[in-house]
Formats: structure tokens, sequence, C-alpha cells
């Protein structure tokens, strides 16, 4: 076992045994080795005595040569057993009487005469000393001791060494045994103590403390950090149990979160079906119900034109009212659409560069009969020239459609004015338009809910006045559209100033791709002119449609070529190379977006424009295919004149101007808005 | 140390010859007497009045024939005992006073008939007087050489000493043979 790893008290008590050990065994072996010395000192003085007193004895006989006496001298020593032998030799070196100790083997003599006096011959002392007769050298005489009293002593010695080592050593065992418990036991407490607390983690055990050495102050510092541990550990145990709880409230957080997340996802799905089921209602819906517009509208056009013709005007007020209902209808249902459109974040921006003047001229024009109906005036000022801005020029001319048909629709005997201005603020270049009457005004109360659809600011006004509710509501979010603004001041009784303020550089991302596109049209406008100037190619399955397209375009002084189908369409456009297309969507086998595909795709035909007219609302995807304006069902006849127009006579301007969108038709229209003015007014409120 | 040198080397001459025994010539036997001699005057004490001087010579007297030759001179020639030198005279019976001079007398085997008067000359002197002949010391001398299986061994009168007022050391008596004085008159001893 390692002399290191033995325990405290083991090596105490060894350390005790040791130390005592090494400190008698050591001054008992400086005493007996000084005592062993001395005494040898001793036995050799006492031989050297014995020498002189034998040699003195011895003297005489030698003198007078008296062997037999001298003999006898030396015999006396038989009574010392330490001495083996005794010789003397005479002065000449001879040996002249011997003793010889009877129990001594018979062994060689030395050499006679070597140096005087003492010395150790192997286990043996030796004397050589001078015989003398009254100071004078007779002989000289050798004793040989062989030092069995030194010998005997050393035994003895060593005996009582030994045994007192033992006795003291078991002493010194017996007393440290006892002492070393001084230091082991508090140590050993202490180990205990440690150990106790290590292994059943009770940080509340205490060691005891014995007394106050180091030992006393290390276990107090052991119980002191027992303190502090037992601190930590109980904050440690609360922080953990609080911890525990709040991971409890957290999981249980959790699974709130995850049933409701799934109730969320649930109502989500069923959400998106509903839309789902929505848009495809709605889809069904404007389709279902244009169709039927589309004939009842596009037939009283014919009749009335027609029974204006005969000459029997009696009937021409009743034509013209289901006129009227009819376009009420489709505004309506338009409005409805686009409103739920926007709603959905499915009315994108079809952004183009367009000349302002020119549009506010277009929208006065069209407005003006509807002004001069109420008896009001209009007066438009354009601060300097306003050149072009960058937008939806289809939803910036409804707005201001919208704003100036409802002034009109509430202002009698009274002024409309219009204001365009230019300017810069916070580094952007903004258009503002302001519209002004003199008419009933709106009430603060009116104004909080102006903007919001469906919200007629009284029951009243819509009995008295018409409309469907949904303009102002339509016109805020396109302004917001175009990230611009729209805002009202207005007294009751006084009038009302609407300003919109639009960016002169709308910039959305699929604008820019759009206007790309638009840009890198414009030179192809130019090969047009080797294509058929008059002819124009009508390709939709509804016979209803080809029958009013085809007599209203060559009314128009167009000649018109109809085909029933797709293919057809095709076939006939590389016949007879029309310089425009009206195309439909919905068609059985090849349908319109195939068609639109095709023509694009043939070099000889890609340049002829294509007009979409159709219900299906999705330009985005005409516009991408590459056609030219985008129509919806019912047709506004004079939209669809003026775009096929400007595609005959400017095709610089059929890239800019004629862009059309799903609610241009009404716009366009004057007869339109004027029967929509009557019929279902923007509400406004004396 | 020359002399010391010399000294040990006249001695080792003079018994030199010991082992071979004191039969085999006189010469010998006399130089081991003379040792004797030399050896008695260091173990017998004479009284203060012995000597005149403290430094006086012990004096020795050959008395009749003189058997040491120069051995007994050459023996104590340059040796002092207790700071006395030895002065050796050579006596005949007819210097009869004389022999008071001495401290020790040597009396010659050639002197045998006069033994008797001899002793009664010196007795109660402090002089050692040494025979050379058997039956001296019984006789009334003080000591006596005699030879015992070829050994010289000597015999010594105790009383004869003690009327010459002599201190004979015990070293020397446990080697001696004490005899009993025997008066040739046939008188008790005193």
């Amino acid at each position: 076992m390692n002399l290191k790893n033995l325990s405290i008290k083991r090596k105490l008590v060894l350390i005790t045994m040791l130390t005592s050990g090494v400190a008698v065994v050591l001054s008992s072996a400086g005493f007996l080795v000084y005592d062993l010395i001395s005494f040898r000192h001793s036995l050799s003085e006492d031989l050297i005595t014995q020498a002189e007193i034998i040699g003195y004895n011895s003297a005489a006989a030698m003198a007078f040569k008296d062997e037999s006496a001298a003999t006898g001298t030396l015999s006396a020593l038989r009574a010392k057993d330490d001495i083996v032998s005794a010789v003397l030799y005479t002065r000449d070196g001879k040996m002249f009487a011997q003793y010889v100790h009877s129990n001594t083997p018979q062994q060689n003599l030395p050499a006679p005469i070597p140096e005087r006096g003492y010395h150790f011959e192997g286990s043996y002392l030796e004397v050589f000393q001078d015989v003398t007769l009254n100071g004078e050298p007779v002989g000289t005489l050798f004793l040989q001791s062989d030092m069995r009293r030194w010998n005997a002593r050393a035994e003895r010695y060593a005996m009582i060494f030994f045994s007192f080592v033992l006795v003291s050593g078991f002493f010194a065992l017996l007393v440290s045994s006892k002492l070393q418990k001084l230091i082991s036991v508090p140590i050993l407490h202490l180990e205990d103590t440690m150990r106790m607390v290590s292994t059943t983690k009770n940080y509340e055990v205490r060691a005891t403390k014995f007394y106050s050495d180091e030992i006393g102050r290390l276990i107090d510092g052991f119980n002191t950090m027992l303190s502090e541990i037992q601190q930590r550990d109980m904050a440690f145990h609360q922080a953990n149990d609080e911890l525990k709880t709040r991971t409890m409230e957290l999981e249980g957080e959790i699974v709130r979160r995850k049933e409701m997340e799934k109730e969320l996802v649930d109502a989500k799905l069923s959400a998106d079906d509903a839309n789902r089921a929505k848009s495809a209602f709605l889809a069904n819906m404007s389709h279902e119900l244009r169709t039927p517009l589309n004939a009842i509208i596009g037939y009283s056009e014919m009749l009335e034109e027609e029974t204006n013709e005969l000459g029997k005007v009696e009937n021409v007020k009743d034509l013209q009212k289901i006129q009227g209902a009819g376009k009420h209808l489709l505004a309506l249902i338009n409005d409805v659409l686009d409103l739920s459109k926007i709603e959905a974040g499915r009315m994108g921006l079809h952004l183009e560069t367009f000349n302002i003047t020119q549009m506010v001229e277009e929208i006065v024009n069209t407005l003006h009969p509807t002004i001069l109906k109420n008896s009001n005036t209009i007066q438009v000022r354009l601060a300097g020239e306003l050149g072009v801005m960058q937008a939806d020029i289809t939803k910036v001319r409804q707005i201001l459609f919208n704003l100036l048909s409802n002034a009109t629709k509430f202002t009698d005997h009274g002024t409309i004015s219009l204001d365009l201005d230019r300017s810069t603020v916070e580094g952007q270049d903004w258009i503002r338009f302001r519209v002004a009457d003199t008419g009933i005004g709106i009430t603060p109360k009116q104004k909080a809910k102006l903007f919001q659809e469906f919200t007629q600011a009284d029951v009243s006004i819509a009995r008295k006045y018409g409309g469907t509710g949904l303009g102002l509501a339509i016109s805020y979010r396109y302004a917001h559209l175009m990230k611009g603004r729209i805002s009202v001041e207005s007294e009751p009784g006084r009038g009302s100033v609407f300003t919109v303020d639009i960016p002169s550089r709308v910039m959305t991302e699929a604008a820019d791709a759009v206007q790309a596109e638009k840009i890198k049209d414009l030179p192809s406008a130019a090969d047009q002119t080797k294509s058929n100037v008059d002819t124009i190619l009508v390709i939709d399955d509804d016979s209803v449609v080809r029958d009013l397209m085809s007599r209203f375009l060559t009314k128009l002084g167009f000649r018109v070529v109809a085909a029933s189908s797709g293919e057809e369409g095709l076939r006939l456009a590389k016949q007879i190379n029309p310089f425009v297309v009206t195309l439909d969507v919905i068609m059985p086998d090849c349908d319109g977006w195939a068609v639109l595909n095709k023509l694009k795709a043939d070099p000889e035909l890609a340049d002829i424009p294509v007009i979409m007219v159709t219900v299906v609302d999705n330009e985005t995807m005409g516009f991408k295919l590459g056609a030219s304006n985008y129509l919806l069902k019912p047709v506004d006849r004079d939209r669809l004149a003026i775009l096929i127009q400007e595609h005959r006579v400017t095709r610089h301007s059929t890239v800019i101007a004629g862009m059309p969108s799903p609610a241009s038709h009404r716009d366009a229209s004057p007869e339109t808005e004027r029967v929509g003015s009557n019929g279902t007014a923007k509400r406004k409120k004396k | 140390m020359k002399k010391f040198g010399l000294l040990i080397v006249l001695f080792a001459m003079a018994l030199g010859s010991h082992a071979e025994g004191v039969g085999s010539s006189d010469s010998s036997e006399y130089l081991i007497k003379a040792g004797f001699i030399y050896n008695f005057a260091k173990l017998v004490e004479w009284p203060t009045i012995a000597f005149p001087q403290p430094d006086s010579p012990i004096v020795i007297g050959i008395l009749g024939d003189d058997p040491f030759g120069a051995t007994l001179d050459r023996t104590v020639a340059d040796k002092k005992i207790e700071g006395r030198a030895f002065v050796i005279k050579r006596l005949k019976w007819s210097d009869l006073k004389n022999f008071k001079d001495c401290n020790i007398l040597f009396v010659s085997s050639s002197e045998k008939d006069h033994i008797d008067s001899i002793v009664d000359a010196v007795k109660f002197l402090p002089i050692l007087t040494i025979g050379d002949t058997p039956g001296f010391a019984a006789r009334g001398g003080i000591m006596n050489f005699v030879v015992e299986d070829n050994k010289v061994r000597f015999e010594v009168n105790l009383d004869a000493a003690k009327h010459a007022d002599l201190t004979i050391s015990s070293r020397l008596l446990t080697l001696a043979r004490i005899v009993q004085q025997v008066r040739a008159d046939g008188r008790k001893p005193e």
C-alpha cells in the first residue's frame, strides 16, 4: 500500500512512531556506541594496567632468568577469563615464558616486539609492554584479551537496546494512538460530514467544531460554505420550481396556441374555401349578369337608333329608359365587382404615361351634358403646363369622374370647379386635383363615414339622388393604391372641396415591367400601314355579340369580318390581314388566350393590335400575352369606337392612351354616365 | 645514545648464552652471576648510613680469586642505580679491614675456609654479602649463588639481612630460596 495514501490516523501514528523511534534509536545508539567505545578504552586501560602488574611481578624473574617463577606469575592470569594468552619475551626477542588460557585453542602467538602499547587485532585486544626492573628494560610482556567482557557488554546492551526500543515503541504507540485523535477525529468527522452531504445532497447538515485550531477553522469554513451552498441550493430549487411552473404554463399555453392555431388553420381553410366559392360565384355572376345585360343594352341602343330614324319619337323615351336601367345595373355590378376585387387585394395597377391636360379635357367633355342638366357651370383651371404623369390612367380618370359627377349631382344652379397643379413635397412630385362645388355640402358626421363603402350619408339621399354608394369608397381606395391621398373639406349648405393628390410617377414593380413592355412595342406600330386599314376581324363564339359588333362597326364605316371560333379567326386573320382584331376569351376548343398567343407568335400577324372583348376579368393575363386593349362585356360602344379610331389614325397613341381597363367603358361614355348619374347617385347631402 | 647502544649490546652479550646453560663455561656462568649481582643491587635497600654521600657509588668488593675477570666490570660499567655508580674493588683476606668500605661483598669460592670469619667480620654492618659457595647463606651470609639443574639460583638468609639492616625486595625474595642460619658452633640462630 502506498504510504502516502494511508489514513490520517495511521499517518499520525506512523509519524509519531517514526519520530520517536528515530530519536530513541539515535540517542540509544549514540549512548551505546559511546559506552562501548569508552568501555573498550577502559578495557585496554585495564589490560595495560594488568600488563604493568604482570610486568612488574615478572620483572625480577626475568632479570634472574627464573622461568618457572615467571610462568608462575603469568599463571596468576588464570583468574582473568578474558586474557587468553600472555607471553614474556627476553630483550633479544626470545620467548621466556608463556601462558595460554585453558579454554583457548592453541593459536599462533604474535611475532615478538612489535610496537609498544595496545592495539586491536581482529577480535582481540593485544598489549605489548616493556618489562623493566628499576627502570631498566629486561624484556617484553605480551597480553592478549579476547574482549569477552566487551562482547558480553555489547550483547547485553543490544538486548537492552532492543527491549528499550520495543517498550518505548509500545508506549509511543499507546500515547500516539490516543493523541492522534486530537487531530484525526475532527478531520474524520469533517470527512464523514462531507461525504454525507455529497451523497445525500442534504445541505442542512453541519460539522461539529471540536477545537479552535486550524482544523476548527477549517470546519468553520466548511460550515460557512455549506450554508452558502444551502442558500444557493434553495434559491436554485425555487428557481427550478418556478421554471417548471413556467414551463408547464408555457406548455399549456403552447398546447392552447396549437389548438388555436389548428382552429385558425381550419378557419382559414374554410375561409379560403368560402373565398374561392365567393370568387367563383362572383366570376359566374359577372358572366351571367353581363351576358344578358349585353343583349339588353346593345339591342335597346340599336332599337333607339332605328326608332329615331323611323320617326317614332314616342317609343324613343321608353327605349332610353330601358337603356338607362341596363347601364345603371351594369354600373352597379361593376362597382360591386371592383370593390370586392380591391378588398381581395387583387386589383392591380396598370401604369402608363399620359398627358394630364388631354385626360382632363376628355372627362370634362364627357361630363358636360350632365353639368348642364342641373344648370351648373364648370371652371377648369390649370396651373401652367402640367405635362405628363405616370399612373393608372383608368383609375385616375374614374376618381375624377366620380368626384365631378358627384359635384354635379348635388349642386343645382351652381359652379363646379376643377383645379390642377403640380408641386414637390418631400422630394416627390405630386399632381393635385381639386374638385369644388357650391352644392349642399357635407356635415362632419357624414364626413367621418364618407369613404366607407355601402354607407349612404342618409337613406333619404339614396332615394332622392340614387347611386350605388360605392363611388367615393372606390375612389378612396384607388387613390391609396397609387400611394396617393384623398381628402374632403365641406360646410353644409355652402359646398364641398375634394382634394386628390397622386404622385406624378406612381411606382410599382409590376408597373415598371408593363411600361417597359409598352415602350418596346412602340416602333413596331409603324409597320401597320401595310395592313388592311378598313377591315376589322371580330372573333367571338356568341352570335349575339358577332351580330351587335358587326352592326355597330359597320355603321361606323368599317368592314367587319366575323369568326365564330379561334381556328376560324386565325385562318381569317392570315387571309384578310385586318388592322384590328377583337377577341373573346371563352370559346370552345381554341380559347381566346390560345388565339392571342398564336397571333403574337406569327411574325406576319404579331403587329396587328388585338382588343380583348370578354366577360373574363383578367386584363393582366391579356396584356401579358400581348393584347393592346382590354374591354369587358357588355361592350361600351363609344369606348370601342374611340379605341379603334386610335388604332387606325395614330398608331403611337395606340400604345400610350389606348389602354383600357375593366372599368374604362364607364369613364369614356357620356351617355353611360349620364344614365348612371340619373339612376344611381353618388350620394351627397344637403 | 651511543652509550645506550653499547650497553644493550653488552647486556645482550651478557645474557646471550643463558639459554645454553651455565655449565658450558665459567665465563657464561659468571656473566649471569655478574648480571645477578647488578640486579641484586637494584632490589636491595641499604640504610642511609651505608653511604657517606647521596651520590656515593656502590662499592662492590670481590674477595678472593676473581671468577668474573672483566665481566662484572663490564656489566656495571656506566650503570647507575638511584644516582649511584659502581666501584669494584678486588680484596684479599688480608684486607679484612677494608671490607667495611664495601656495600656488596662477593666472597669467592676460594675463600670457603674463611667464611665464618668473614661473616663475623661484617656482621651488623650494612654490607650485602654474596657467597659462591654452598652453605654460605646458612652459615651467616646474606645471599649465596647456587646452580640447580644447570641454572643459576640464589639463597637468601633473611636473619642475616636483618642483622645487616638491609631490606630485600619481596620481588627478589619470591625468586630466592630462603635458608635458616645454621651455626657451626651449634648455637641457635638469633
